[in-house]
């Protein structure tokens, strides 16, 4: 079979013009993306995208007038890499060193030409195509070890070619420097646990945990660093990955030489954070960290390594010429690969400042408790506050002392909380990413505006509304926006735009996803959703109540299902998520327009607006978002339904009533709602009317969870202390209009009640 | 598991008594974290009858368990005094009992295997039953006390539903 990749590239070369630089840039990054990480296809193919992505980067560089003729070849190679696709599919003898060969040798010119371009700063003289070409004269020799040059047969693999290049790339100009500052922070972290399970595994070999736990951290920094656009970083660390994951396959064994190179690995990473910290800084391109290239030479030979044969030879002379940039670190002219490794680590270790080592990192519990404590500061304060002895105490100088107390808490309370706010920035750059992926993929031209990027949220929910917002973006690009021609046929610009917009609004935060895409299309909605039986087709339903419909699960309107979206799973998935974080999304969708969802968001979890009501004895917490009015209801605005089921009827809205009492099985409640109050909670279409007896008022509080002895309790969210020390329990709305809804809002009686 | 003799052997130590309906009570010393004297309890509805409800305890919020309706008993006559706050694996929670006696060394000898009371569902709670200065203390497996109930009462949510 063909990746998926190759058919989209393919497909979307053909309809390429030399001068449009974003997609043959989004192209070459799939295709690099595809011929480094994709581990199901085979070498060959591989190789023939990798070629590809690097014709496509000579474009790119510029300065050929023969873009044509590079995208044609471009072209060549993807469908060489398709035809090696279907070869090995069809259980075809894969590719024999010889066709390697044979494919370096075919775009090998193109190869060095393109790490020329890659690498400007490098002086002219660096003959990068004499190193290759060199190599490639090597002639595979007997095993038996030979001081002069001895090469292992597979040295002539086309990843070879980029493995000399001068050095590292560039940091990407887009980049954003506090992402690669937390990457590099990040980065430094996992490379220490690694070192770490690494020395465990001199004494241990056979520890597989510490395996996977390199694996992981090589693994990480993969992905992270090809996100970052940093290539050579990346395809290193893949490199570094594979010989454990063939160690973690048992594939091998978990030799003194595995763990040299395992160790050298890790140093080199670590050498390769430094360097990209100095390049961010100098504005350089990155240096090479010094034992790269030996390194990457025996990890591409590694069986040959491991066997004992020596082949370092022959390349160090190649790189020691093709190296200007590493030349302030001496080349390595022994043999032995690990003697100094602790030494260039320290060394590497005490590499420049930058921003990841102004902050702190705080394990997220600790950050939590604190959070409690000073909550609970907060509140045994007031207490002292409202207590008798001090407030009808007329003593002055002690009531403003005690209310200096409280003010000073306040503020620190403030700043507690700050302490987890994050941007929505990095969020925000990821689905960027994806947006153009997407994209790519549909056949579509998509461009992603995004306001308010600075915009802080509480961390908890910014992870929490991180997978819902890739789900939105990828429906927008997928669904919502049409294809170019189908654009230009409705008088549209042939580029679609997804604007991802988040700002404060009130004690809410606002993150918006809107494109001028096709919009919903409410007839084929509703006639899904009665061909479901989600609706009866005699329901009369409002267009946001149709809106709504793609909510449900099991929901979707896609007339095909993509690899990307169209499962029918998720925007129910999406709702429920924002709901559990006490978020709401809505919908504002006009046909041929395009649709905006909305999402509503408290600015921060730990903190809940509520306002306290009483029923019998009972006091509970009601959020303040949730609650859209109170009132005390007049006879007349109340009806009775049979059997039992009980409206209020509010300016021409019918509104079911809930009977909290009821519900909870509270004793000694008003049971008139005429003598209570009735509280419209809940949003869009799924308000209610909560009989409550009576408000007390509106209070802030810390929301805790129950305990485990406790458990789930359906309507219950939590609990949080009251200002009198008591613990009050806070209702979950969503789940009150939900037992509503499914009729399960019978009475449960309260322990005592029995 | 250990067998019941295995258990009994190596159940000699310190043991928190307390009197709950006129008997007396034993729960590991190391099992209590602290005693607190009665205080208001917020209860929590669609919860099974034995959880009485959750406490303030200096900012976090712990349930409070009900031994008298776990163990199927009559409600209390005289107002109990204090609830004993018990860890097991991490989880706290909180204990009414009428009032607490005495901390007990009660040595494995003395302390015989629960007899087999057939069909009586109660004595599985027990680690077994300590004897010292000539009284009976039922000494609690409080670690089951606290997790396999949970199990009964899940199960005995649906039949009560069926009920009304």
């Amino acid at each position: 079979m063909i990746p998926a990749e190759l058919n989209d590239a393919a497909f979307i070369i053909v309809q390429l013009q030399p001068d449009e630089h974003d997609d043959i840039k989004a192209l070459r990054d799939t295709l690099r993306q595809f011929a480094v990480f994709d581990a199901t296809a085979s070498t060959q193919v591989r190789a023939h995208a990798h070629q590809a992505a690097t014709v496509l980067n000579l474009i790119l560089l510029g300065g050929s007038a023969d873009a044509p003729a590079l995208l044609a070849r471009a072209g060549a190679s993807i469908e060489s890499a398709m035809t090696a696709s279907e070869q090995a599919s069809r259980g075809e003898p894969r590719a024999t060193k010889t066709d390697l060969i044979a494919i370096v040798h075919e775009d090998g010119d193109a190869g060095a030409l393109s790490d020329a371009m890659d690498t400007q700063a490098a002086p002219p003289a660096r003959s990068t195509g004499a190193a290759a070409s060199g190599e490639r004269s090597l002639a595979p020799t007997t095993v038996a070890p030979s001081p002069a040059v001895a090469v292992a047969p597979t040295v002539t693999t086309p990843v070879i070619v980029h493995a000399t290049a001068a050095d590292g790339g560039t940091v990407p100009d887009d980049a954003d420097r506090s992402l690669l500052g937390d990457f590099i922070a990040e980065s430094r972290e996992s490379m220490a646990g690694a070192e770490a399970a690494l020395l465990e595994l001199e004494s241990n070999p056979d520890d597989i945990e510490a395996i996977n736990t390199v694996f992981r951290a090589f693994h990480t920094v993969k992905g992270t660093a090809a996100f970052m656009g940093l290539d050579r970083l990346a395809e290193f660390a893949h490199h570094a990955e594979s010989l454990l994951s063939r160690v973690r396959d048992r594939e091998l064994p978990y030799t003194q030489a595995v763990a040299n190179l395992s160790l050298r690995s890790n140093d080199v990473l670590g050498g390769f954070l430094v360097a990209v910290e100095t390049s961010i800084q100098s504005q350089q391109p990155i240096a090479l960290p010094s034992d790269y290239a030996d390194l990457m030479h025996d990890l591409l030979n590694v069986d040959a390594v491991l066997a004992g044969v020596e082949t370092r030879v022959a390349v160090q002379s190649a790189t020691a010429t093709a190296l200007p940039s590493a030349a302030t670190t001496p080349p390595r002219t022994d043999a032995e690969p690990s003697v100094d490794t602790a030494a260039r680590s320290s060394a590497a270790r005490a590499g420049p400042k930058t921003e990841a080592d102004q902050s702190v990192r705080v394990r997220t519990d600790r950050l939590d408790r604190l959070i409690d404590m000073v909550g609970e500061l907060v509140i045994a304060q007031s207490m002292i506050a409202a207590d008798p002895a001090v407030a009808d105490s007329g003593q002055h100088e002690l009531v403003k002392k005690v209310s200096h107390a409280g003010k000073i808490m306040r503020e620190l309370q403030d700043l507690s909380m700050s302490m987890r706010m994050v941007p929505l920035k990095s969020t925000f750059q990821k689905l960027t990413r994806l947006v153009r992926d997407v994209a790519l993929r549909a056949g579509k031209v998509v461009e992603l505006v995004t306001d308010g990027e600075e915009t802080e949220l509480d961390r908890n929910m910014v992870d929490a509304i991180a997978d819902p917002l890739v789900h939105m973006v990828r429906n927008a690009v997928d669904h919502g926006v049409e294809g170019p021609a189908d654009r230009e046929r409705a008088g549209k610009p042939r580029a679609g735009r997804v604007t991802l917009a988040a700002f404060q609004q009130g004690g809410s935060v606002i993150v918006e996803l809107r494109d001028d895409g096709r919009g919903l299309n409410r007839e084929r909605i509703l006639a899904k959703a009665i061909e479901k039986g989600l609706v009866s087709p005699h329901q009369m339903l409002t267009d946001s109540e149709i809106n709504g419909l793609i909510f449900a699960p099991g929901f979707s309107t896609a007339e095909t299902v993509t690899d990307i979206s169209g499962r029918g799973v998720g925007m129910d998935v999406v709702r429920r998520n924002i709901e559990s974080i006490r978020g709401r999304i809505d919908i504002h969708s006009v046909l041929g327009q395009g649709t905006t969802f909305q999402i509503r968001l408290p600015l921060t979890l730990a903190v809940t607006d509520g306002m306290l009501v009483r029923v019998g004895d009972e006091r509970y917490i009601v959020p303040l978002t949730s609650i859209s009015l109170s009132f005390r209801p007049e006879p007349g605005m109340l009806s009775t339904i049979p059997p039992g089921g009980e409206v209020v009827m509010l300016r021409a809205e019918v509104l079911p009533v809930v009977r909290l009492h009821q519900l909870f099985g509270i004793p000694a409640a008003v049971t008139n709602p005429s003598d209570g109050i009735l509280m419209i909670v809940g949003d869009g279409e799924h308000r209610v009317a909560l009989l409550v007896d009576q408000l007390l008022g509106q209070q802030q509080v810390v929301a805790k969870a129950l305990g485990e002895g406790v458990g789930e309790v359906p309507g219950i969210s939590g609990g949080a202390i009251l200002s009198d020390g008591r613990v009050g329990l806070i209702i979950d709305i969503a789940r009150i209009t939900q037992l509503a809804r499914t009729g399960d809002a019978r009475p449960i009686g309260l322990s005592q009640a029995a | 598991m250990a067998s019941t003799v295995d258990r009994t052997t190596s159940l000699g130590g310190k043991y928190l008594t307390f009197f709950l309906a006129g008997e007396e009570y034993g729960v590991e010393i190391l099992r209590v974290q602290e005693i607190i004297s009665m205080m208001p309890v917020t209860r929590v509805p669609r919860t099974p009858p034995y959880i009485r409800g959750v406490i303030n305890l200096r900012g976090k919020v712990i349930p409070i368990m009900d031994l008298r309706e776990k163990f199927g008993m009559p409600p209390a006559t005289e107002p109990e005094q204090v609830m004993i706050v018990v860890q097991v694996d991490g989880v706290q929670i909180g204990v009414v009992a009428d009032k607490v006696s005495e901390v007990a060394s009660i040595a494995s000898a003395d302390i015989d295997p629960t007899p087999d009371f057939g069909t009586d569902f109660h004595t599985e709670f027990l680690l077994g039953l300590g004897k010292s200065n000539g009284r009976l203390r039922l000494l609690l497996d409080i670690e089951r006390v606290l997790s396999t109930d949970e199990v009964a009462a899940v199960t005995s949510i649906p039949a009560l539903a069926q009920g009304t």
